[in-house]
């Protein structure tokens, strides 16, 4: 028998109060409704197909698809004794043993960072660093591989405007280049965080509370497996920025998943939601296998990161700086 | 190649992107600090880090997979092949790992996998997955040998397997053991072919009649047919050879008597009482008749009434004798057991094995040639008894001789080969031959005396006899207690021992104590091929359309043939050939041939006509 702390359950089950209030309206709003308003108001629900055979043989000819993905490990402990690895890859179907890597690392304790954005919080500032870290080495890769490879199309794990908001100059190279070469761009998004709809039903009186809900809660289950709902310039801001957005639900599971794409590039919104379709295992999470893949490869092992640490940097500096007491246990 | 991963001194995990590893290869470490190291891969997988399963445990279904084909990846060329080697010797340290792995060449692996000159051993098969060591390998070692393989023949490309006949000086005897239908018999064939090939004096006990080698295989192109007819005879017991009964002794005939089931103390005390030795067999024989006739009477006075009576001299006489021997021995010998003796008696004598005797197989012998001996399991077990310890005291006394230089008849070393051998040697129980077999297998060594033993059931075998093989070929085997028992008596690894059952007709592991290690090896292509091998039904098939031509030819000339004149037919028949049908079976065997579009038959009004 386990000895259940009083408070703790307590605590629990007034959690499950707290939630069960805050999504009451939401859960007793009927399918149907909601299905209603989205397509008067965010846009078309759209039923689409897989790619065909043809479809598919085209694309090779064209040039194939480039995935592209981006991975960070952190050694050490609490800021600003740490380190962090990122590695970023561009993997073309076609040439997939010429993958093309780039690394870079951050380190609060490293004097090197010179193009700080001077924030008051060094913690935010430590953070807004570490992005644009990333997000510059991935989009390094997918010009690269643009360039080298000229692929049909480029499928970028995550949205696209994060780039355009963490490393504007290169990321404008890249869709200059793209746009230029009629590259189509697009990037998947696993984990959408978007709150169009919620916004919307709140603005509209359906909804009471004025409170945050997320579109992947509103949409879990809504869609069929294959819809699509296009979302209309307008509704969001990301139309702004230059980007056309759809939400689809891509496999047997009853999440949603997102897709961007440069705005110039609209007409082939559902070509590649399609191509996203036809590449995603249905009995999967939503994901393209292809950047399964790339994903996999990214990644290393915070073994392997380790053992290169302690076989390259001073075991002085190591411990001193990186190993955390905890670390050390099991050192 | 590279090895990966966490290595020790004996066993490392080898890696590649472009080729599969083979099970029993042989591969070449060069550990940058301890040199060149050669081991054999004992396990071979290939993983796909991306299928079936997708990167969380998910499947990716195959139209993703061609989708993603069809966009230019193959996510089957993501294939990663690894091996898990094992070293031939320790190494002092641990493999380091990422050292270079390469194929080694036959140079470097030719005192690990041949053992001797091909015309001096038998050239028994290929080891099995050598075949790119074998492209630079010496000239007389190519082109020895076919395998058959799926149905057809194929050239050797592999580094042949020659076993060192030499080394059972050393390491004596040889078991041959697999399932049913494992190739044990085909590798029998092969091995006692290339006995024949050196002059080696060869005993085989068969009884399943198969091992004649008068039938080159129909696959065998014909410029590479070997004759074998001069190197060989297939003697039957009781027709070509036997027991001569005036050269038994008293342990010869207990042991004869009681090969199949033991005798009975008191039937054994029977014959220590009865037989006198060096008599022949009606004097024997005669002497147990007679004393159960009189034990059949019952008591000396109804003998002596029948003494009495008897209407002449013979009689008397013979009635005379029986009291004696009543006399004399009806205390000592059960009536029951005399009876016994005399039934196991006439029954050996009804086979015929007291008609012959064994010098067709000791000359043969003295000749180098194979002795196939056949008979029913039965027979084989009286006989062989008595046979085995013929010929091994002969060798055995003209060692001795040699060793304490006085002089005895010469007699050869041989080998002595069985099918069967827990028939003839079982665990549990003790049937004379399988002492003879016993002493062959702790002594035959000294005196040039060998045994290949070849059993279905390894575990059924006599343990100590099973002990004394050196050398042991282990086809597919599936029963498990076998597979324990083969475990428990060869150096097989646990990764073989799992193989096993999966074995293809023909395979094996070669465990040789000389060696100290396992070979996988495929038996060659027999030059010969068993004498039924006759699917039975093709047969009757064949027997009846051999009887219709005969019949056939037989009434060739006599046709037309009117119904109303077969006695006449029958009776020229008769006159020529001496065979003669009842006119209702003659009949038959006519209209049977009509039915069979072989005769025509035209109707009258009286009788009917048989044409051609
Ligand atoms: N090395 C080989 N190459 C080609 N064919 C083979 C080989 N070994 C056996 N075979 C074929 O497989 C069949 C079965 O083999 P075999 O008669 O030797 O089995 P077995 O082990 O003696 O079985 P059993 O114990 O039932 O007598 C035979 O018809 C033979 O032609
Ligand atoms: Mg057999």
């Amino acid at each position: 028998m386990y000895n259940v702390n009083e408070e703790l359950k307590e605590k629990i089950i007034n959690l499950n109060k707290l939630l069960l209030d805050k999504y009451r309206e939401i859960f007793s709003l009927d399918g149907t409704t909601l299905r209603n308003f989205i397509q008067r108001e965010i846009g078309e629900v759209k039923k689409i197909n897989r790619l065909s055979q043809e479809e598919l043989s085209h694309i090779t000819k064209k040039g194939g698809l480039l995935g592209v993905d981006g991975s960070n490990n952190r050694v050490g402990g609490a800021y600003p004794h740490f380190v962090e690895i990122y590695q970023a890859l561009a993997k073309s179907t076609i040439h997939a043993n010429e993958p093309i890597y780039k690394t870079d690392f951050y380190s609060p304790l490293c004097p090197e960072n010179e193009n700080r954005d001077n924030l008051e919080n060094p913690l935010e500032e430590d953070q807004s660093i570490r992005s644009k870290k990333l997000s510059a080495i991935e989009v390094e890769v997918a010009l690269e591989g643009v360039r080298r490879f000229k692929p049909y199309a480029v499928i970028m794990d995550g949205s696209l405007i994060r780039y355009d908001i963490e490393c504007y100059d290169r990321w404008q190279e890249l869709r200059e280049e793209c746009e230029e070469k009629n590259i189509i761009l697009i990037g998947v998004i696993k984990d959408i965080k978007t709150y169009i709809i919620g916004d919307l039903l709140v603005k509209n009186g359906l909804l009471s509370k004025r409170e945050l809900f997320y579109d992947r809660e509103l949409l879990y289950g809504l869609l069929e497996y294959g819809e699509i709902i296009e979302i209309s310039a307008g509704v969001t801001k990301k139309a702004q920025e230059g980007f056309a957005s759809l939400f689809m639900r891509s496999s047997k599971a009853p999440s949603v998943i997102g897709m961007d794409i440069l705005d110039s590039q609209r007409e082939y919104l559902e070509e590649m939601a399609r191509l996203v379709l036809t590449l995603t295992p249905q009995d999967g999470r939503g994901v393209p296998l292809w950047i399964d893949i790339v994903d996999r490869e990214v990644r290393i092992t915070d073994q392997l990161i380790r053992g290169l640490l302690e076989s390259y940097l001073d075991r002085e500096i190591l411990e001193k700086l990186f190993i955390s007491e905890r670390d050390k246990r099991t050192l | 190649m590279k090895v990966v991963g966490i290595t020790t001194q004996q066993e490392v995990y080898v890696g590649s992107k472009e080729r599969n590893f083979r099970i029993n290869e042989f591969l070449i470490i060069e550990d940058p600090y301890q040199g060149d190291l050669i081991g054999e891969v004992v396990e071979a997988q290939s993983y796909n880090k991306y299928m079936p399963l997708s990167m969380h445990g998910e499947l990716a279904d195959s139209s993703v997979i061609n989708s993603l084909k069809a966009i230019g990846y193959n996510i089957e060329e993501d294939t990663i092949y690894i091996a898990k080697i094992r070293l031939l010797n320790e190494a002092l340290y641990p493999i380091e790992s990422g050292s270079d792995v390469r194929i080694p060449s036959f140079e470097e692996v030719k005192d690990l996998m041949i053992r001797s000159a091909a015309d001096e051993g038998l050239v028994l098969g290929i080891i099995k997955n050598t075949d790119q060591m074998a492209e630079n390998m010496d000239e007389e070692y190519k082109d020895l040998l076919y395998t058959f393989e799926e149905g057809k023949l194929k050239k050797q490309r592999d580094i042949p397997y020659i076993f060192d006949i030499k080394s059972m000086h050393q390491y004596p005897h040889i078991g041959v053991f697999g399932g049913s239908g494992s190739g044990k018999s085909f590798g029998l064939r092969v091995i006692l072919e290339e006995l024949m090939e050196l002059n080696i004096p060869t005993l085989v006990l068969d009884p399943h009649f198969e091992m004649d080698f008068s039938q080159i295989s129909p696959y065998l192109p014909k410029e590479k047919a070997k004759d074998y007819k001069d190197r060989f005879k297939c003697l039957q017991v009781g027709h070509h050879v036997g027991v001569r009964f005036e050269d038994l002794s008293r342990s010869d005939i207990k042991n004869l008597l009681g090969a199949s089931s033991p005798l009975t103390d008191a039937m054994s005390n029977v014959v220590d009482i009865l037989f006198r030795g060096r008599e022949s067999y009606n004097s024997f024989y005669n002497r147990l008749k007679m004393l159960a006739e009189a034990q059949e009477e019952g008591s000396l006075d109804r003998i002596q009434r029948r003494i009495d009576e008897s209407a002449n001299d013979l009689d008397r006489e013979g009635w005379q004798k029986r009291k004696e021997l009543f006399l004399n021995y009806d205390k000592t010998c059960p009536y029951s057991s005399v009876r016994g003796i005399i039934w196991r008696l006439t029954r050996l004598e009804n086979e015929g094995i007291f008609s012959k005797d064994i010098r067709p197989i000791e000359e043969g012998l003295h000749m180098g040639k194979l002795i196939v001996v056949q008979g029913s399991t039965r027979i084989l077990q009286v006989f062989s008894t008595y046979l085995l310890n013929n010929l091994y005291h002969k060798r055995r006394d003209y060692k001795d001789a040699q060793y304490k230089n006085t002089t005895a008849e010469y007699f050869p070393p041989f080998i002595v080969v069985t099918d069967e051998a827990h028939n003839f040697a079982p665990k549990g129980y003790e049937p004379p031959s399988k002492s003879i077999l016993k002493e062959i297998s702790q002594e035959g060594r000294k005196y040039g005396a060998f045994l290949i033993l070849a059993t279905q059931r390894p575990t059924l075998l006599d343990e100590t006899i099973t002990a004394q093989l050196n050398t042991k070929f282990i086809f597919r085997t599936v029963r498990a207690s076998d597979i324990e028992t083969i475990k428990e008596e060869t150096d097989i690894t646990v990764e073989e021992a799992r193989r096993l059952p999966y074995l293809r007709t023909g395979d094996v592991f070669i465990s040789e104590a000389s060696l100290g290690r396992t070979i996988f090896a495929r038996i060659r292509a027999a030059n010969t091929t068993s004498p039924h091998r006759e699917n039975p039904f093709e047969e009757l098939r064949n027997k009846l359309m051999e009887d219709d031509n005969k019949f056939l030819q037989v009434i060739q000339d006599k046709l037309p043939i009117n119904g109303d004149d077969f006695i006449n037919v029958i009776k020229e028949i008769e006159k020529e050939t001496g065979e003669t049908y009842p006119i209702t079976l003659f009949e038959e065997k006519l209209e049977d041939l009509v039915e069979k579009g072989l005769l025509k038959k035209k109707k009258t009004p009286f009788f009917n006509i048989y044409t051609k």
